[in-house]
């Protein structure tokens, strides 16, 4: 197991994080876990730049990348469990099938 | 070979955190995932993100979580998927496989890793548009939370008088 | 002030000035009238600043990678000379709106919507790289929608504006094809690299450029085959009818042509056929304008036949006289929009046989309202006639004499219907039981500047021929003029033939008692001109399909996340199995 070069490693785990992500956001119903599943699968998204970074040794740049990614992504979580909160107290439910008003 | 025992510890935390029933459990697992990618972080050689990553992903936002759980309650909820798990799990598995044969084929796992001595952030020098954008963003961020957590009723009190 | 700083306030400004009154959500009523109207001031004066500036370097650019390219500005002639008059118009717009727009909801909507409309035509012609012309092409696009619309209980403003919108979004698809060929060919979306060395694209996608920004061009300036939408349009408030659909966005088309013109030329029948849309529509739309009874709908075919004469002037090869008609054009027919707003705002109905004798009412409207029509018509001292005759004198001076002849008669039908306009509104014993009171001071202050435009615009042709002759813009070989050569050029024994046949137009009016007989003959060119010769079927078609079209897929959008993300990773597994494949 631990002769298999550390690229490698890192970007099975990186494709491992965006992987869980992507099945939790196909599999929950409820919106507190969908905001779970996207901060997993942005940190695969950080760790890939940095990845990337290294391996060029633009390492600065990639760090610099990376916080605008951090950022974004904790205003994404702020925003989105502000509405989560809002939404059951207004509505009574976080089930997204149930919160789904699309005229279909 | 501390990155084969980080990254396992990684997939775990993650699979954990997905997998449990209870939300607070939940961010809890993410917490812990945070930790260990900020570790990794620290490994590659970018030390000044670790650390970010350790602040704010494994404090700020887990506090959050825990806030906004406590606040909105627990719902037991056990409800069917939109689709059978079996066929989310294959669909996953199947895409990651793909991109794995691409990166093999890519050539770009032959490159071995560099450990710089000092590297740190270009913060304001060539990068200072996404130093505007942060900011734009936190702005936003802030007049959108702020919007959200105000009550709608002194406006309607308005309309009634008028 | 340089011009790197003048082009962000001149764009930004405006869009500034939207956001700030929507977010008054409408509770100050004065706050928002007398913001709109110093931001628009303010835009206008900035442009004003510009004129000095112009020259063909960048003056502004914000580089965004190799995949954008540089979102560059450069205030050259062409671009300065029409952002000037959308800025001017439009402030003079705005203020006829203090008085028009009084007491009406949803004002914050309105104002928003307008000044981003002034700050996206400045942006359209101020920009050099196409991506950006496509860009701000689409937000006009937007903006008339939304203003068409902006009484949106109403069906038929709702079913007006996104006709107008399908329309010229379909004729906005030809633009972004041709960025995109520009970039597959060149690396590079700047226009000025295109427009030096045409041949970098080979021949047969260089024809199939042109013709696709001349139906991009006939879509947005309401030409033939699309001319159905502008008189639908008029459901919009009069201010934005001067604004938008006289004045600044159907220009957008001729704007296109004229600054693709160096490198479209060489093209075989490319020429021709900017010609015959251009004679073709001027015709069809003056005949239409002769029989209808709706006095915006009058304007707006006048508006379609005027185009038709810049088309027509392009077609010839003579850009100048077309940019000078432009210009002559926007003035007067803005002066005609705002006039007919005033009359239609202080009578309360469109229809001119419901009208008559509003001239006793309104004084000072009819005084402006005729200085506009005696300039559309091309009676001689207004500046319409002389950018009308350097039109037909370019005209004359082609080969196909044929489509001369047809723009002349077309001269002698526009004095005919805006005889009859003038007459039926402002003339006569009053047709129906109408209460007329008189126009604000608002509106009054709006009018008189386009009024002593309309009089004395020519005379600054001089500075004008400076403007776009500076050397600003190197690709062009224009013909300017000054203002010695502009009267040697119109007054040659050429120019009576048009004269004799406007004076025969208004004669025609005069004795129309006598010419009764004749006119009943051409009963069925009424029917014919009721329904737009048939061009109503084919841009109805085209509306109706979009609109089902778009109920068919309407399926797909289920709103649920599984089946959202589902197809995200089916779309994954497709493309990186190509990939591995080895497309």
């Amino acid at each position: 197991m631990t002769n298999l070069p550390v690229p490698f490693i890192i970007v099975l785990t990186i494709l491992g994080l965006v992987g869980v992500g992507f099945y939790c956001l196909l599999a929950t119903r409820n919106l507190i876990k969908v905001i779970v599943a996207l901060q997993l699968i942005i940190k695969g998204v950080f760790l890939a730049f940095v990845l990337a970074g290294n391996l060029t040794g633009m390492i600065s740049i990639a760090q610099t990348m990376g916080l605008t990614v951090i950022v974004a992504d904790t205003i994404v979580a702020v925003i989105g469990l502000s509405m989560a909160v809002q939404i059951r107290h207004k509505m009574g439910t976080l089930d997204t099938k149930a919160l789904s008003s699309l005229k279909r | 070979m501390w990155y084969a025992i980080v990254a396992a510890g990684i997939l775990l935390c993650a699979i954990l955190a997905v997998t449990s029933k209870k939300l607070l459990v939940s961010a809890i697992w993410l917490a812990v995932t945070s930790a260990l990618v900020a570790l990794m972080l620290y490994l590659l050689g970018a030390q000044q993100l670790a650390v970010i990553e350790l602040s704010v992903g494994a404090g700020l936002v887990t506090v959050l979580f825990v806030f906004a759980i406590n606040i909105s309650g627990e719902e037991p909820m056990s409800l069917k998927p939109v689709m059978p798990k079996a066929l989310a799990w294959g669909l996953v598995i199947i895409a990651v496989g793909m991109t794995i044969f691409l990166t093999l084929k890519s050539g770009v796992l032959g490159l071995t890793l560099q450990m710089p001595s000092t590297a740190s952030m270009i913060l304001w020098g060539n990068r200072y548009l996404d130093i505007l954008l942060q900011i734009a963003f936190i702005f936003c961020g802030v007049l959108g939370v702020l919007g959200l957590l105000s009550d709608g009723k002194p406006e309607i009190q308005e309309e009634d008088e008028e | 002030m340089s011009s790197n700083l003048l082009i962000p306030l001149i764009i930004g400004v405006p869009w500034l000035g939207a956001l700030i009154i929507l977010l008054d959500k409408d509770r100050h009523e004065k706050l928002q009238h007398s913001l709109a109207v110093i931001i628009s001031l303010a835009a206008a004066a900035a442009a004003v600043l510009l004129i000095p500036q112009t020259s063909k370097e960048v003056a502004f650019s914000v580089k965004m990678g190799s995949a954008f390219g540089n979102f560059s500005f450069v205030a050259d002639g062409l671009g300065v000379f029409l952002t000037l008059i959308a800025t001017i118009i439009g402030s003079l717009a705005v203020i006829f709106s203090v008085n028009y727009m009084h007491g009406e909801e949803g004002l914050g909507r309105y104002y928003a919507y307008v000044l981003f409309f002034i700050g996206a035509m400045s942006g359209l012609v101020l920009t050099s790289n196409m991506l950006l012309i496509f860009f701000f092409w689409e937000i006009t696009a937007l903006c008339s929608y939304g203003l068409i619309s902006f009484h949106n209980d109403d069906p038929k403003a709702v079913r007006g504006g996104i006709k107008a919108l399908i329309i010229t979004s379909v004729g906005g698809v030809g633009l972004l094809a041709g960025a995109l060929l520009l970039f597959v060919y060149t690396q590079s979306y700047d226009l000025n690299v295109f427009l030096s060395n045409p041949s970098v694209l080979p021949a047969k996608m260089l024809a199939f450029l042109g013709f696709m920004f001349l139906v991009a061009a006939a879509a947005k300036s309401a030409q033939f085959p699309f001319q159905t939408w502008l008189p639908d349009a008029m459901e919009a408030p009069s201010p934005i009818s001067a604004l938008i659909h006289a004045a600044t966005m159907v220009n957008a088309g001729v704007y296109l042509l004229a600054r693709f013109f160096p490198a479209f030329a060489g093209i075989p029948y490319w020429k021709e056929a900017v010609m015959a849309v251009g004679v073709l529509s001027a015709f069809l739309a003056a005949i239409m304008a002769l029989f209808s009874n709706d006095l915006k709908r009058v304007l707006a075919y006048s508006t379609v036949s005027q185009l038709g004469y810049m088309f027509y002037a392009i077609g010839t090869g003579d850009v100048f006289s077309s940019q000078f008609h432009l210009f002559s054009h926007s003035i007067f027919k803005a002066l005609l929009f705002l006039g007919a707003g005033a009359v239609i705002h202080c009578v309360g109905t469109r229809d001119m046989t419901k009208m008559g004798g509003v001239g006793k009412k309104m004084p000072y409207v009819q005084w402006m309202f005729i200085i506009g029509a005696l300039a559309l018509a091309g009676i001689p001292v207004l500046n319409g006639f002389w950018s009308k005759e350097l039109i037909l004198e370019a005209g004359a001076a082609t080969d196909v004499k044929v489509l001369y002849w047809i723009m002349v008669f077309v001269a002698g039908l526009t004095a005919l219907y805006t005889c009859r306009m003038v007459w039926m509104v402002f003339f006569g014993e009053p047709r129906s039981d109408y209460h007329a009171h008189r126009a604000g001071a608002a509106m009054k202050i709006a009018l008189a500047p386009l009024a002593a435009g309309a009089l004395v615009s020519w005379l600054s042709i001089d500075w004008f021929s400076k403007l776009l002759n500076s050397g600003s813009l190197p690709f062009h070989t224009l013909k300017a003029l000054d203002l010695t050569e502009m009267f040697h050029e119109v007054f040659t024994l050429q120019t009576l033939i048009p004269l004799a046949v406007i004076a025969v137009g208004i004669l025609c009016w005069f004795f129309r008692a006598k010419l009764a007989g004749i006119t009943k003959l051409f009963g069925w060119l009424r029917y014919l001109a009721d329904h737009s010769f048939g061009f109503e079927g084919i841009n109805t078609g085209i509306v109706k399909a979009t609109q089902n079209c778009a109920e068919g897929l309407r399926v797909t959008q289920t709103g649920i996340l599984g089946l959202n993300i589902l197809a995200v990773l089916c779309t994954i597994i497709i493309l990186f199995s190509l990939f591995a494949i080895g497309v």
